[in-house]
């Protein structure tokens, strides 16, 4: 069995796991970090891409707002090519408490958010399709980030100071010696072989999955998950982040995210955070909702469903009240030793992707005194890679680079202007790619086609490369048309109905997949 | 003035209802809101592919799959007009060279690899019927990104046609002279057309010939001059050369929507494309005139007959809402599920909601109205805007509509009424 000693074992590859990557590399500590699937596909590659200003917590949780808040202004510094300033908006609909406005704008300003109440005219200039009956609007610090970037660009920073990062690593056993944590064993899920880590300290940073994981070392974590439903929208129905301004509920949130519009989201507990099944009735929730912030929203072509865990913490965790909504939103860092007299163990729970840096910073600051070691957090001011010239994302850069791409390098998806040479950019990282994976560092199939185009393109072009096998390739397609069916299944009306029938077509008539050798 | 028929679509079904009434001596007119739905088609006549196994006999094999799907457009039509049909296309589309026989399926490969059942075949598809089994080199062209030689030979070579003969396949790819960014196949279909390119095709492949006996190449050879295409690239290849169907936009099928087009202008008929019909008027159970929406205004035309050939949920013809509405655009006629289930299922390849989505006509094809009876008794529905069938799946399509669309004209009647 493959076997290393490392510093910090850190376990689940979405935003707090990279976070805390990225934070103890700087360190100097020398970090494996391993997830089950690829990196950002639990919670964190299943949010809305909503970076908080504060105002969704002003009222109801304040010190989860007054995090956001500067958490917010610490990103924008650091990882601006992950970001766009969308702005944001928070707004007054017919619907909403005008008396809740007023402790909403107090409750953002005692939490330290930048706010501004603009006449309801201004905003609805600045955002035509807005609802012309809000009657109040206040402009927040809200902006769009990309989470596959972000958590590719934590990774990317910690691998470049020494860390080793596994996707596809699976712990199946975390190796305890008494009373004391000293490493897990992993199984890489693609080949089946295992790799032996022992380390200095093991962080669990596994969100709606750290119960289980807690588990394996014979500790319990009360983390809940809750399922939050998000759609896509295609084309972008704000310039700005909208929201609805009242106590936060079901579908109050418009986030403008790259080619696309995303609205969410619910709040309903499920026993298992896989449990990533979307209801017809869920869309239809989130849609109705929709057109309170954008009347005609119902029109719109929604372009796919998802959902994922957030990583609640039962007041048994936390000081906080009770209630789904009500727990905290903030994190904890359980330290297994106080706690449950099982040192070398650490467990990051709760938290959100805005506050991911802090979150990261106060777990290893429980490292590295456990390592007994001396190290002041950098990540305030280290900038990731990528975003050393400060230029937030804008929408126009990806067309920008196709225009200035060499002529004989064709692009394989238009929705989302990807070229080959990106995607043969992307491979060259890591062996082993699935095309869902592909799809997370690329965009490839995300736009309005579903991968009815591309992703027989990409499948093509990895043989042809030699990175697939026949059977890979093959099944690559299979995986990739099934995955995409999820999302698309229980939004079947209008255009995007007409384009699954086109896919349908394409891989199942031009192609005939169904009858392809395995 | 006035029309004795006017063909809502411009698909495979508008066009034959349309082109069998011009022959009868009606005066036609085809509005389509797009460019019609040819260009989507590989252009392959498929008839019956799969009820689920394989079929080999399409025209034998429909009675015992409407057993089984009684609810299928196939059962609105006597076998002896299936075949009518059939052959009567074979006559028209002789000039593209279509050929193939009604009880024997043909195998042709796809451009993933897989053996596909279709029925009839243009002349420069011909050649690729590997029922029998055979030796295949498959000819790649760089930067063409929706065709992949080596992943297609690979798969093709393990293909096992009912016959048990075997398959062996083998790929190579080949530079076009100059290579664009961005090859097409609109951009293709052009440059082949050129002589120079073609001959230095030909010489290419002929230089990496080996034991094969056959050349498959992507559906790009020409459009207007695709025979001589076609034939001159046999001659520098020196062995029989067929076309492998690619994703839209499909140049057979551009081929093909020419060929009818034409057919029909040359019967007197004329085809109007975008033009979306928007509503009708009618008189009593008599529909009267289609609403038309050109040029930013919505005018009249009148007509004797009418045939709706729009198609279902793939082309606009039927639309959903997303509270599960579902509306046929124009006439609001009733629409069936046709059978499918109320509720999506996990796995993609299965039949789901709006998999069979059409409207619920009569015995003759006409929309079902409001008492049982016909909605309009000068209406007919023909091709994929009628209930039941899954055509992506069957192998289907162009036989429903071909059939569908033949029947619907002889109902509708010959000349003026």
């Amino acid at each position: 069995m493959n076997t290393w000693d490392t510093d910090v074992l850190v376990i689940g590859g979405g935003s707090t796991g990279a976070g805390v990557a990225w934070d103890s590399a700087l360190r100097g500590l020398h970090v494996t970090l391993v997830d089950r699937q690829d990196f950002a596909t639990g919670t964190s590659g299943r949010f809305h891409g909503l970076l908080h200003s504060g105002g969704r917590y002003a009222v109801r949780d304040p010190g989860s707002a007054r995090e956001c808040a500067s958490e917010n202004r610490i990103l924008r510094q650091v990882a601006a090519d992950c970001i766009e300033d969308t702005g944001g908006l928070f707004v007054s609909t017919p619907e909403d408490d005008l008396e809740y406005a007023d402790r909403f704008l107090a409750a953002a300003q005692a939490a330290g958010m930048e706010i501004e109440e603009v006449p309801v005219g201004v905003a609805v200039r600045d955002e035509p399709r807005l609802n012309p009956k809000i009657r109040r609007a206040f402009r927040v610090q809200d902006g769009s980030i990309d989470s596959w970037k972000m958590i590719s660009a934590l990774l990317r920073g910690a691998q470049d100071h020494g860390a080793t990062v596994l996707p596809y690593h699976k712990v199946v056993q975390v190796i305890r010696r008494g009373d004391r944590v000293e490493g897990a064993v992993m199984e890489d899920q693609r080949s089946g072989e295992e790799v032996l880590v022992h380390a200095g300290c093991v962080v669990n940073a596994a969100g709606a999955w750290s119960g289980q994981v807690a588990g394996l070392a014979g500790c319990e974590v009360g983390v809940r998950p809750g399922k939050g439903v998000m759609v896509a929208i295609n084309h972008r129905l704000a310039r700005a982040v909208l929201n609805r301004c009242h106590l936060p509920s079901d579908g109050d949130i418009i986030v403008p995210v790259r080619t696309v519009s995303v609205i969410g989201t619910t709040d309903h507990p499920v026993a298992d955070p896989d449990d990533t099944e979307c209801s017809p009735a869920e869309v239809h929730q989130m849609i109705e909702a929709g057109e309170l912030l954008v009347p005609g929203f119902k029109e719109s072509r929604a372009l796919r469903v998802w959902s994922g865990s957030r990583p609640l913490l039962p007041k048994t965790e936390t000081s906080a009240g009770a209630g789904d909504r009500e727990v905290s939103r903030s994190h904890t860092v359980l330290d297994h030793g106080a706690r449950d007299g099982v040192e070398g163990l650490v467990t990051i729970a709760g938290g959100k992707f805005t506050t991911l840096r802090l979150m990261a910073e106060d777990t290893v600051d429980v490292v590295v005194r456990k390592l007994g070691r001396e190290a002041e957090c950098r990540t305030r001011t280290e900038v990731l890679p990528g975003s050393e010239s400060h230029h937030f994302y804008w929408i126009g850069n990806r067309q920008q680079e196709a225009e200035t791409d060499p002529p004989d390098d064709p692009l394989i998806c238009e929705c989302e202007l990807v070229s080959q040479h990106d995607l043969d950019t992307v491979v060259a990282r890591r062996p082993n790619w699935r095309l869902d994976d592909i799809r997370r560092a690329l965009r490839v199939g995300m736009g309005p086609c579903q991968g009815g185009f591309c992703a027989f393109r990409v499948a093509g072009m990895l043989h042809q490369g030699g990175r697939y096998g026949r059977a890979e390739a093959n099944s690559a397609l299979r995986e990739f048309v099934q995955e995409r069916w999820k999302g698309v299944k229980v939004i079947s009306w209008g255009a995007q109905a007409r384009q699954t029938r086109l896919d349908r077509w394409i891989f199942e008539g031009v192609y005939d997949l169904e009858h392809l050798p395995e | 003035m006035g029309t004795d028929a006017v063909v809502l679509g411009a698909g495979t079904a508008g066009m034959v209802a349309a082109l069998r009434l011009a022959a009868a001596g009606a005066s036609v007119l085809v509005l389509a809101e797009g460019e019609g739905g040819l260009p989507l088609a590989p252009a392959q006549i498929d008839v019956l592919g799969y009820r689920p196994q394989l079929v080999l006999d399409p025209l034998g094999e429909i009675p015992g799959f409407l057993d089984s799907r009684p609810d299928h457009p196939y059962r609105l039509v006597e076998a002896a007009e299936v075949e009518a049909g059939l052959d009567w296309f074979l006559e028209l589309a002789a000039p593209l060279g279509y050929t193939g026989n009604p009880h024997q399926n043909r195998l042709q490969p796809t451009a993933v690899g897989a053996l596909r059942p279709t029925c009839l075949v243009p002349e420069t598809m011909a050649a690729g019927d590997l029922s029998g089994g055979g030796s295949v080199l498959v000819v790649g062209l760089k930067g063409f990104r929706d065709f992949h030689a080596p992943l297609l030979a690979e798969n093709l070579a393990l293909a096992r046609p009912p016959s048990g003969a075997e398959v062996r396949a083998r790929s190579v790819e080949v530079s076009l002279l100059g290579d664009p960014r961005d090859l097409r196949p609109q951009l293709l279909v052009r440059r082949l057309e050129e002589r120079p390119v073609l001959a230095e095709l030909g010489r290419e492949i002929r230089s990496r010939l080996e034991q094969e006996d056959l050349v498959g190449v992507p559906a790009v050879l020409g459009l207007e001059r695709s025979h001589e295409v076609w034939q001159r690239l046999q001659e520098l290849v020196g062995r029989p050369v067929f076309e492998i169907p690619t994703p839209p936009p499909s140049q057979p099928g551009q081929r093909l929507q020419q060929h009818l087009f034409r057919a029909l202008r040359r019967l007197g008929g004329e085809v109007r494309l975008g033009a979306r019909a928007s509503g009708y008027r009618a008189s009593g159970d008599r529909l009267v005139a289609v609403k038309v929406v050109t040029a930013a205004r919505e005018v009249e035309i009148p007509a004797d007959r009418f045939v709706l050939a729009t198609g279902g949920i793939g082309t606009g013809g039927i639309t959903a809402g997303p509270e599960g509405e579902l509306r046929e655009e124009v006439f609001g006629a009733r629409v069936s599920r046709g059978g499918a289930p109320e509720e999506p299922l996990a796995e993609y390849m299965a039949t789901q909601p709006l998999d069979r989505l059409g409207v619920e006509v009569d015995d003759e094809q006409r929309p079902v109205g409001g008492a049982g009876g016909a909605l309009f008794e000068n209406l007919w529905v023909a091709g994929a805007a009628l209930a039941g069938a899954e055509p992506w799946r069957e192998k289907s399509g162009e036989g429903i509509s071909l059939a569908t669309g033949y029947r619907a004209a002889r109902l509708a009647g010959g000349g003026r009424a």
